[in-house]
Parts: C-alpha cells; structure tokens; sequence
C-alpha cells in the first residue's frame, strides 16, 4: 500500500521489539464480542490512475464550468483569483502544517493571520479581528451568542433581507438558549426603518443586518445603528461580499458593534459551497467575548519581533465548558489565500474592483431594462446584485442562460418561497464579465 | 519578518483589471457618495513582492513534508498529491453552490457516495457532511442529541464528559445547552464504571466517549458503558478524533454508539492547512435521521438532489453545504486505501505508537503500563527534579529538527501530568522513528549533563522562546496597533529585517 511505509517485514520486526507475537495482542484490551470481523464493505483500492479516471468521470458529471460564468451570487461569488494566490497557498510549508502551538516553526502562519487582522480590521474600521471562523453563517451565528452574553438579553432581532442560510445558522446555534427571534421586514429592497422602531424592545440584544443585503441593497447602516443603540441594543452587520467593503464606508464610521463576514470573495474559489472563510471585526472591549483564535505581536528572547497566539483564555482548550465557543480549529490556510488576495490587489487594486462590480452591475441592469425583458423591482442603491422581475417565465430565462454558457441568476420567489417575488431573478455581476458578455446575455433576454 | 505593509511603495501594482471599466457608467448615480467611503489603504508591493514575501513567510513554517510532525491527537498523515490535484480539477473548482442540480450531478454524487463510505466504515446508518470541523461536528452531534429527546418529549439537561476528553467537547456540550457533568478517570487512564453508575441518571441525555481515548487506551469497558448509558435511556457520543486507530477493527455502529463525528482532516488525511479546513461529518443511527442538518443529499436511482429533511431537523449548521473540495480529498483518499488499506493503516499506526511507546519509555517514564492505540503518552515529570519541563524537551527538539509532539494534553491530574503525545502515523516508517527515538534519547542525558542546552532551546529556528505574558500585557492585535506604539516599540532593524 503506497501510503503506508513500513513493510510487513519491518511489522514483525517491531512487534518483536515491542515483545509481543503478533498484532491482535496489541488490541486485546478490545472485547472479542464487538471487534469487526470481516472487511469493510467499500470499494477499492484503485491505482492512481485508476482514482485519476474515476475522479475525472465524476467531475465530468457536473456541467463545464470552466466555460459557464456565473450570473448567481448569494453569498457565494465567482471572483478572479489571481495565479499567484493558490501558487503560494499550495506551498506545503502552509499547507500541511497544523495550529502553530510552537511559534517558533510557526511564523508563517502567524504572520499570515496578523496581516490579515490588519487588512481586516482597516477594511471594516474595527479595532480587534477574528480572522477565521468557518464561514459567513457561523460567524454570524457567533456574532449573535455574544451578543447574548454581552447584553444578558434574549431577544435577536434579525433583517429579513439576512442570507436565508445565515438565518437558519443563527437559528440552530441560539435554539437551545430559547432565544426569542424577531423578523425585521423590508420595504423597497431595505430593511423597513420605520419597522425596526416597532420591533425593537428594552429586551432586545442585538439587530442583525446584512449589507450589501440578500438582493444586493445597500442598507442604511448608520441610522440603523443610531436607532438600535438609542433601545440599548448592539448592532451586528453581517457582510457576505467582502469586495464591498472596497467601496462601500466602514462598518466602523458607522457605529457598528461586530462585524460577522464572509471572506470567500477575498481570493477563495466558488468549490461548491466552501471551504469559506468567516472572520469577526468588533471593538476592543468585545475582545474577551470574541470566539477563536487571534494572534498578537510580541518580542522573542533576543529581541525580534514575533507573533503569537493571545488572548486564549477565551478558548475551549483551556477554558472548557466555559469557553466563549467549541469552535478549536479555524480556516488557516483560507487566510494565507485572502492574505496574499489583498497584497496582491493593494491598495488601488481593491478599489478598483469595487468600482468596476458595481458599474458592470448597473450596466448589466440598465441594458435588461433596456430590452424590455425585465422590469425593476426595488428602486434601491446596490453593489454587484440586483433583483429584476422577468416578462418571460422565469424557467425560460434559465434555459436560455444555460444554453449560452451563463449559469443563470436566483429564482427569487422559489428560493424564499415568496409569491410575491415570483418570476423575480436575483443577478450577480463580478469583474469576470466584459461588456461583450453582458450585451450578449441582454441580447438573448431581449423581450 | 517584515510585514507585507513595510514594504510597500506608492504607485506599485500587483494586480491587473481589464482596461474596459464601463467609465460611462457614474458612480454616483449607482451608490450614492453618502454610503461611499475613503479609499481603504491596504499595501502597494509588485506581484514578485508579494510571491517572495509569502515564500519566505512559508519557510518559517513547518509542514509535514519537511519532516517528521508527531503532534499527538492531530493525526499528522501523508497527504497525497493525487487528492489535492483532484480537489483542483476545474469542474469542481467553479461550480456555483446554487447551480441548478442537474449541472451539478458529479458533486452531489461523490458527496452521496462519500456520506456510504462512512457508513461502511463507521458502522452508521446516515451522515451529514455539512460541519467543517471536529468541533463543529460535536456541535452539530450534540445538537442532534438534544432534539432526539425534545423529539421524545424528555427534558434532559446533563451531558456527561470525561476528565480525559479534548476541550471542546465540554464546550459543544455547553453551547447545545446542556450542563457538563465531569467524570473522573480511573488510575488506568479509562471510564471509572463505578462513577458513570453513580452520574449516568434520568435526566442526562447521555455521554461523549474518544475511543480509544486521549490517552491513547482502547477502553476495555466499551461494552459496560454502553449498558449504563442505554440503560438509563441516554445516548451515546462517539468523538472521532482518534478513528486512525481502529479502522476495520472496530466500528463505533457495531460498539452502541449512537451519533459519532469523524475528522476527516485527521484519520482522512486532508491537509491541515495551518489550522483547516477540516470536516467534521457526523453520522447517525437510523432514529436520529429526521434530526440531521439541512440539507441531505438523495439519489433516486437517476439523479441526485438536495432535500431538507423536515421539521424536526436541527436547522442548518452553515451556508450552502460542505467544505466540499475537503471532501474530494477524503473520497480520494479512501478509495486509494480500499478496505485491506484501511485496516492496514490502523494497524501500522497502532505498531509505530507501540514501538515508539517500548524503545522511549525507560527514558521518558509513561503515562500508563501497558500498549497504547495510534499515539503514546509520555512524560517528563522524572525531569522535574533536574528543573526541566515537559516544555523545554518540546523547545530543545525544534532544534533537532522536528516539530514537537502535542504537550500538557491531556492534562487532567495527578494522572496525566507534563505529558508529552506521540502520534506516529503508518506514513512513516521505522527509519524516520529510529532517529526520532535516537535524538528524544539524546535529549533526556542532555536533560541530566547539560540542561541549558534544553533551557536555551530552540536555537536553530527563525525565533527563539516568545514572551506570551507581554503579548497579553500589551495586545498589539494589528499593525496600526504597532504604528501607534512605535516609539515605545523602538525595535532595532535586526529585530525585524531577518
């Protein structure tokens, strides 16, 4: 077997050394009764060209996406990662190691997690950041438990224009606490302001919102956040397209109290859901509340400059059941990809992504409107998506798409089992798409 | 190391974007200057910058194809470069979670098929692959255990969890809203049946077992504690961070367990990637089906789909659905193994820790008599009295070239103390653990002749010992922390430059 070095020769020959006869008297402590006897029921072992085929055939199974771009976002988007960022992130010396207890052989990693700390603590104008957390969703359901813990309230009130997915994390992670959950309606494609006075109480821990919201919106944050915090609330802001924060003001400028985000955007691959990568922003004096690890500068014992983990005593490892969460182990090698993203982007770099999203975003639009296949179904400010209602059944738009090689955009009503939101196609525009393409796909949706 | 900001130069560029930037279209007119903001200053290097930066950050790094990487509990295996390149291929690459699924039927297939390999394997009847870690997996499974009793119409509030077990399993326990209830281990380092009788009632939802456990025991007792448990209508937690043990040799399912979480990042070897991605899937017996997280995958002998498995489901535990190109490397992996593999590597990791265990334990006395599963724990204490600790041994080895085994864990007392756990995987053979043992050997008379070789350590590494009190004295958690500091800092260019 390739995988396993030591040859049936060198068994016995440690067996002896170990003193006993044979394998099983190793594992004699094992109750005959409940051994497995027998071999496994699985198939294999294939040859590496053998599992090479097999895999192939398998990936073949899915459409080409190599040369199907995607006009679907939601939380999930097809940026251009540059060469340079899986070339340096597939270095072994990343790769295959693990959590750097030893900071001494662990710098790399270290280093890689401070820099991003300070991309991302620049980016959403926050003071301390988490730099890994699993994905968007699970940061935000974490964001929610500490507000829980912060406030000692037991009343979330959440946007619905929240990520559906987000929602339901937030729902499992606070459903043993009996969390009272709140629905925060829209009006117009935003969070509905004049609602969010309805719904907030003296009770109420945390307002969760997203922006750039689920259809794209930009959410009026800084008055949310003057409203909430006027009721003794904390407000939570969930990002789940980082590129926004290119373009868009700082959570922080607007008084926002954590921030939970999605970094996928941020030099991660589409792959189908995840790996992703979630991070925490939040004021300082969230720190001893904030889940996961964070990395801090110190000096060795001759004076160099290093990185450590701090702060651990908010963690399951040395605090137990007392711990801020279970959550050990976080996306490490998913920070090196958004670190080396954002050097590689710099400064101008970001921006202009930003820029060029949501032009080609409002060109796609203006030009679907223009065909005279679609009609606006919010008249509101957004980033890179955008919801229009289609004149044709919105199946034939999917068929058209697919067969042009566009993976086609979100069924609204079907997705949030709206009625209203009906034949409503949620669109998402990145800088992959030229303006040959986007006249193309206005071109084939014309009315 | 300098940090990719101190090396920036205004005006330089690493990135490209096409020339076309629909000028025409007005920025005002799209977001309005109120919700726009400052241009965010991030760092200006060239894309050579950047590629030598993160070659040379990756040096101070050590991976497990520099060398021998004995971190006990993390199941340090080979990872294949086929199972990397497959997880790469770009179909699987760019394709889009809300794709429609009939262009994404290849995903959805290995993720079926890999959700029955696991059955096979573990002895369960379903799995849910969406956590993406051990502990998000616990999380998911504890969870799953407490709506199987709501289901039931029970109020259960205890969880009871070994002395021995890794810290997040109190911890999921606590955030599942369950009370943690310790139990002690015996002298041999397994479950006191006598204290599970005593703890195991009517209002305990049931218990979280590793076997074999942090200690690296097989528990003999496995079959008495299923009886407790079961017996007072509690259910049984399988952690699977030790599954490298005993593939095809023992099966959780088979064993009474009732809802166990694999580390497909451990005994599946995918990358750990300097802390993940992992996976965590969690399986179950068949009564905790309609429990699992949303979604599941279904295949009707045609196509496969995802399905929302109803309302007594736990909800979701993250977005979409998996950290699916971790997946691909586990399929892979298992596939290559094949059943005979498997055991194989079970048993060859079970004969390396056993060797390891026999040729150091005169020199670094154990935490038990006996033979150990996949991993041995040492310890240091006889070194105590020579003023040495279990962490000056882990420092001292950095400079032999290895990366130390996993340290003070477990570290529940007086059992366990200044212990030190070796995790040899079957990907290395006795060559690598000949020298391995020839320089702990070494290290234990320098402990007695010269202990400030050890007091010293590490020497040989790009830092030496890090003052970890004035990084929680002083939190510089950024760089603009730094920036602000500067003055007090007053590093030399040495400090930083090398």
């Amino acid at each position: 077997m390739r995988y396993i070095a030591n040859t049936a020769e060198q068994h016995r020959e440690m067996l002896k050394e170990i003193g006993v006869a044979s394998f099983d008297e190793l594992v004699a402590t094992i109750p005959a009764g409940v051994r497995f006897k027998g071999n496994l029921d699985i198939p294999g072992p294939l040859s590496e060209l053998e599992l090479e085929e097999h895999l192939t055939t398998i990936a073949g199974e899915n459409f080409d996406f190599t040369s199907l771009k995607p006009l679907i976002g939601v939380g999930a988007y097809r940026h251009y990662v540059p060469r340079a960022v899986k070339s340096l992130m597939g270095r072994e010396e990343f790769c295959t190691a693990y959590t750097p207890y030893q900071p001494e052989r662990s710098q790399g990693t270290l280093q890689a997690m401070f820099e991003l700390q300070t991309y991302l603590s620049r980016l959403t104008g926050m003071e301390v950041v988490i730099p890994s957390i699993y994905d968007g969703a699970s940061a935000s359901a974490e964001a929610a438990l500490m507000t829980l813990r912060l406030t000692r309230k037991n009343k979330l009130v959440i946007s619905s224009t929240l990520h559906p997915h987000y929602r339901a994390v937030i729902k499992t992670y606070t459903a043993p606490h009996e969390t009272d959950i709140m629905d925060l309606p829209y009006r117009d494609g935003l969070v509905d302001i004049a609602g969010l006075e309805k719904v907030l109480a003296d009770d109420t821990a945390a307002v969760i919102v997203q922006s750039p919201n689920l259809f794209g919106g930009i959410e009026k944050i800084a008055e949310l956040t003057e409203l909430t915090h006027k009721r003794g609330a904390l407000l939570v802001q969930v990002v789940a397209e980082s590129i926004s924060l290119g373009l868009l003001k700082t959570p922080g400028e607007m008084g926002v109290d954590i921030v939970a985000g999605e970094a996928q955007s941020l030099g991660m691959d589409l792959s189908f859901g995840g790996p992703y990568n979630g991070y925490l922003s939040a004021r300082k004096k969230f720190l001893r509340q904030l889940p996961g690890r964070i990395v801090g500068e110190t000096v060795d014992r001759d004076g160099k400059r290093s990185f450590v983990m701090t702060s651990r005593a908010r963690e399951q490892d040395i605090r137990r059941e007392k711990a801020t969460s279970c959550i050990c182990s976080n996306h490490g090698l998913n920070i090196i990809a958004s670190d080396i993203y954002l050097s590689l982007l710099g400064t101008e770099g970001l921006y202009q992504t930003a820029l060029l999203n949501t032009r080609a975003a409002h060109y796609l639009e203006k030009r679907l409107i223009e065909g005279g296949g679609f009609e606006k179904v919010f008249n509101y400010p957004f980033f890179n998506e955008f919801l229009l209602r289609s004149k044709k059944p919105i199946l034939e738009v999917r068929e058209l798409l697919l067969k042009s090689g566009f993976i086609p955009p979100l069924s609204a009503g079907v997705f949030l089992g709206d009625e209203k939101l009906e034949d409503a196609a949620l669109f998402a525009v990145t800088e992959i798409f030229n303006r040959g393409e986007l006249d193309h796909i206005a071109k084939i949706l014309e009315k | 190391m300098k940090l990719i900001f101190e090396k920036s130069v205004h005006g330089r560029e690493g990135y490209s974007l096409p020339v076309d930037r629909f000028d025409e279209i007005s920025i005002d007119d799209c977001v309005p200057s109120s919700d726009r903001g400052e241009k965010r200053e991030l760092t200006e290097v060239s894309e050579l910058e950047v590629i030598r930066h993160f070659t040379r950050l990756s040096k101070m790094n050590y991976g497990l194809e520099d060398g021998f990487y004995p971190l006990g509990s993390c199941t340090m295996k080979y990872n294949p470069k086929i199972d990397e390149a497959m997880a790469s291929l770009d179909n699987f690459v760019h394709a889009h979670p809300f794709a429609p699924a009939d262009t994404v039927q290849g995903c959805l297939r290995l993720m079926y098929e890999l959700s029955d390999l696991l059955c096979q394997i573990t002895g369960m009847d379903a799995y849910t692959l969406a956590p993406a870690a051990g502990a998000h997996g616990e999380l998911t499974g504890v969870l799953i255990i407490r709506q199987y009793f709501k289901d039931r119409g029970e109020k259960r509030t205890k969880m009871l969890v070994p002395d021995s077990a890794h810290g997040t399993n109190p911890a999921s326990s606590t955030m599942a809203g369950f009370k943690v209830v310790e139990l002690k281990s015996n002298e041999s380092g397994t479950v006191d049946i006598a204290g599970l009788e005593r703890l195991m009632d009517k209002d305990t939802a049931g218990m979280m077992l590793t076997n074999p456990n942090t200690v690296g025991l097989f528990d003999h007792s496995i079959d008495k504690i299923e009886k407790i448990v079961h017996g007072k209508g509690g259910l049984l937690y399988y952690d699977g961070a030790n599954l490298n043990a005993t593939m095809g040799i023992l099966r959780p399912g088979d064993t009474g367990f009732d809802v166990v979480h694999l580390n497909l990042h451990k005994t599946f070897s995918t990358p750990h990637g300097g802390g993940g991605p992992g996976a965590g899937p969690v399986g179950v017996e068949g009564i905790s089906l309609p429990f699992l997280p949303s979604p599941v995958v279904e295949f009707d002998g045609e196509k496969y789909r995802l399905r929302d498995p109803g309302e007594k489901s736990i909800g979701m535990m993250r977005a979409f659905f998996c950290n699916f190109s971790v997946l691909i490397k586990a399929y892979s992996w298992i596939l290559s193994m094949g059943p005979e593999g498997l055991r194989q590597a079970s048993e060859a990791s079970v004969i390396n820790a056993n060797y390891l265990l026999a040729k150091l334990k005169d020199y670094y006395r154990p935490s038990y008599d006996g033979f150990c599963a996949h991993e041995c724990v040492l310890t240091g204490r006889d070194f105590k009295k020579d003023g040495i600790k279990t962490l000056d041994i882990a420092k001292r080895l950095m400079d032999f070239g290895y990366y130390p085994p996993t340290i003070y864990f477990p570290h529940f007392k007086p059992y366990a103390e200044e212990t030190l756990m070796v995790e040899p995987c079957e990907s290395e053979g006795k060559e690598v653990l000949d020298e391995f043992i020839e320089v702990m050997i070494k290290i234990s008379e320098e402990a007695k002749s010269t202990p400030e070789l050890l007091l010293d350590a590490p020497v040989n590494t790009p830092i030496r010992r890090t003052d970890d009190v004035l990084a929680v004295r002083r939190p510089i958690l950024h760089y603009d922390d730094e920036l602000r500091l500067k003055d007090e800092l007053n590093y030399r260019p040495e400090d930083i430059n090398f």
